[in-house]
């Protein structure tokens, strides 16, 4: 872990993302007390908390695992936390079921976990977390273990709840989907360092690195020299061609090396060379893949570039695609999305 | 018995112990038809011979024996209810019961005390590598005589021996530590203590660690941890370890007749003191099947309690 510098605002939902190994899950074992990083300080409400042990956080955890205590019965694990902290029975027990009343699993609360489907288990480990009403609520990819629909549905109750609550959720995930469906702001990590930290809309529509716009992998991605102008627009010349772009946000040198992404959904595909004022590269289609609603066409430039376009069905049975045929893939200069220079 | 208890029921207790969550635990296994198979005959059949010709044999045995009469320091084959007619009817018999079942519990008791601390350190504080020295070093007890290791125990504890010597040095003692409750104890726990660290040891390593951070996490110091998450998890292990415990002190000679001094007696000293005094085998078979009787029903009772309800 390097540089981390994060500030999570108050009641938001953010999302730690990266593939594995990026340090998302140490960076939330630090906010656990679980890791103590080697230099830097932790603070909450503006306070040092890097000495705090775990156990005097209240900072609860949601695992991968649900690391749900097998000997006890279900309402004895989301009593666990109120009983370390001496709450009386009738107490624990009334606020136990109050969480697991709201989590629609009240009717198990005598069941031992291990009688429990997996979705089930999953709002134990939730009513568990909450149950000590925390600010903050950690979440280490919590929905990897269940099945496409379950999670889908676990989803939205995660958002409900979070929205209800206005509490913090600090949510780990490889899962773009869960990222950019629930998150008030994402953050994306690799390697120890955090690569892009914004809303989802502005690191989908305008990723600031290289890295962040592969590993998104929806869009285009073009790198090449600029090699002069041509009207407002900056041409740039690339393995695909030359292609041109509007440089609006920063004025481009000759000889400079840039790179570009344009968002697979904002590609047009067309059998014939289409008119207008546009980019377009011919490109040969290598396969389709269904993705819900839309279809991914993944297709190849004659140099070997990688394209990609996300388009629904009925677009799509308008223009004949075929593998293995030529297609056209254009698309207008201000859609070109300009990375900045660093990157 | 104790063969098949000991060999069978602490492996097949560890992974029950681990409780790991298991995906769609209502869904159970098909009935499978069971067949014998030649293959399984081949690895099961040994154990059955062995069984029958150790064991179920000698025990029939000891069953008859228990009815036969002596008459002129001869024992001849009868069907008589005297022996057990007398041996229960005899306070100083119901005397020795108690007192050897309170040091027997008494032993495993302790003994799983004072192991813990140990066998938590050696699953929980130590790098794999010094854990594997810390099991082998547990191990090496076994290599030498039990008996000679209780004899060894007299030099330091008799009221001349070592410790009396060095707390003679600072104008202390001599403590009485030979042929008493505590030299009984000393010998109990050279005998069980490395075995009740291993079996302890060996529940230990398989508790989920995740458990462990997760109830940290939710507010659990360290020693409240062990209490409520470590202990839970290993139930299965520590009990079958304390079981264990109490196997082998309920039933032991060397201990209580070398370094306790053998008065008053335990029931195997009674035993031996039974047979010796006028051929009195069919009585000292009553004392060993009511011993047998009791192991049984502590065995069945632990494990019944180790397996309580919950993980299967």
């Amino acid at each position: 872990m390097q540089d981390l510098d994060l500030t999570i605002q108050k009641g938001e939902f953010l999302a730690i993302m990266g593939s594995s190994g990026c340090g998302k899950t140490t960076t939330l074992r630090m906010l656990a007390g679980l890791e103590a990083p080697t230099e830097g300080e932790i603070r909450l409400r503006g306070q040092r908390i890097n000495d705090l042990p775990t156990w005097s956080r209240d900072t609860p955890m949601v695992w991968q695992s649900l690391a749900l205590f097998p000997f006890l019965n279900v309402r004895e694990n989301v009593e666990f936390s109120l009983r370390m902290r001496g709450m009386a029975s009738a107490e624990r027990k009334r606020r136990a079921m109050h969480w697991l009343d709201r989590l629609q699993i009240a009717e198990f609360a005598e069941r031992d976990v291990t009688q429990l489907s997996g979705g089930q288990r999953q709002r134990v480990a939730l009513a568990r977390s909450l149950v000590t009403e925390p600010e903050i609520l950690l979440l280490d990819e919590p929905l990897s273990a269940l099945d496409a629909h379950l999670k889908v549905r676990m989803q939205a109750v995660l958002a409900d709840l979070q929205r209800q609550l206005g509490i913090t959720f600090v949510y780990v995930t490889h899962s773009h989907s869960e990222a950019f469906s629930m998150a008030d702001r994402v953050v994306i990590m690799s390697r120890g360092r955090i690569e892009q930290v914004g809303s989802p809309r502005d690191i989908h529509g305008a990723p600031r690195t290289r890295f962040v716009a592969e590993f998104l992998g929806s869009a285009n991605i073009f790198s090449g020299k600029v090699i002069g102008r041509d009207g407002a627009h900056a041409v740039v010349e690339t393995a695909s061609g030359r292609l041109r772009v509007d440089p609006a946000a920063r004025a481009l040198s000759a000889g400079e090396p840039v790179t570009f992404t344009v968002s697979g959904d904002r590609v047009s595909l067309s059998a014939t060379p289409p008119a207008g004022d546009l980019n377009v590269i011919q490109a040969k289609v290598v396969s389709e893949e269904f993705v819900g609603a839309t279809t991914t066409v993944h297709m190849e430039a004659a140099d070997g570039t990688e394209l990609k376009a996300q388009k629904s069905h009925a677009e799509l049975a308008q223009i004949e695609i075929r593998t293995g045929q030529p297609v056209f893939v254009s698309w207008p200069v201000q859609q070109a999305h300009l990375l900045p220079a660093a990157a | 018995m104790f063969h098949y208890n000991a060999t069978n029921l602490p492996l097949q207790g560890a992974p029950g112990s681990l409780g790991r969550p298991a995906k769609g635990a209502a869904k159970k296994p098909p009935p499978r038809r069971r067949r014998v198979t030649l293959y399984g005959l081949t690895f099961s059949l040994p154990l059955l011979a062995w069984q029958l010709l150790f064991f179920l044999a000698p025990l029939a045995f000891l069953v008859a024996l228990s009815f036969w009469t002596v008459r002129n320091f001869q024992m001849r084959p009868d069907f008589d209810l005297v022996n057990w007619a007398t041996v229960y009817s005899n306070p100083v018999f119901w005397q020795t019961y108690l007192r050897t079942l309170v040091l027997a519990v008494g032993a495993a008791a302790l003994t799983s005390l004072l192991a813990f601390p140990c066998a938590y350190a050696i699953a929980f504080k130590l790098s794999e590598g010094a854990r594997r020295w810390a099991t082998f070093l547990m191990v090496i007890p076994f290599f030498t005589s039990y008996l000679v290791r209780v004899y060894s125990w007299q030099i330091f504890l008799s009221d001349h021996g070592i410790i009396n010597a060095l707390l003679g040095r600072v104008g202390l003692g001599p403590v009485p530590m030979l042929n008493n409750t505590f030299g009984t104890m000393v010998g109990y726990l050279t005998l069980a203590f490395p075995l009740v660290v291993l079996l302890q040891l060996f529940s230990l390593v398989f508790v989920d660690r995740r458990l462990i951070e997760a109830a940290h996490n939710m507010g659990a110091r360290r020693l409240r941890t062990i209490l409520e998450v470590v202990v839970p998890s290993a139930r299965v292990g520590l009990v079958i370890a304390a079981l264990f415990c109490f196997i082998l002190t309920f039933g032991d000679f060397v201990s209580p007749l070398y370094l306790g001094g053998g008065n008053p007696p335990t029931l195997s000293i009674m035993i031996t003191d039974t047979t010796k005094a006028g051929q009195q085998w069919p009585r000292a078979a009553v004392i060993a099947l009511t011993m047998i009787a009791t192991l049984l029903a502590a065995a069945f009772g632990a494990v019944g309690y180790a397996y309580k309800g919950r993980a299967r």
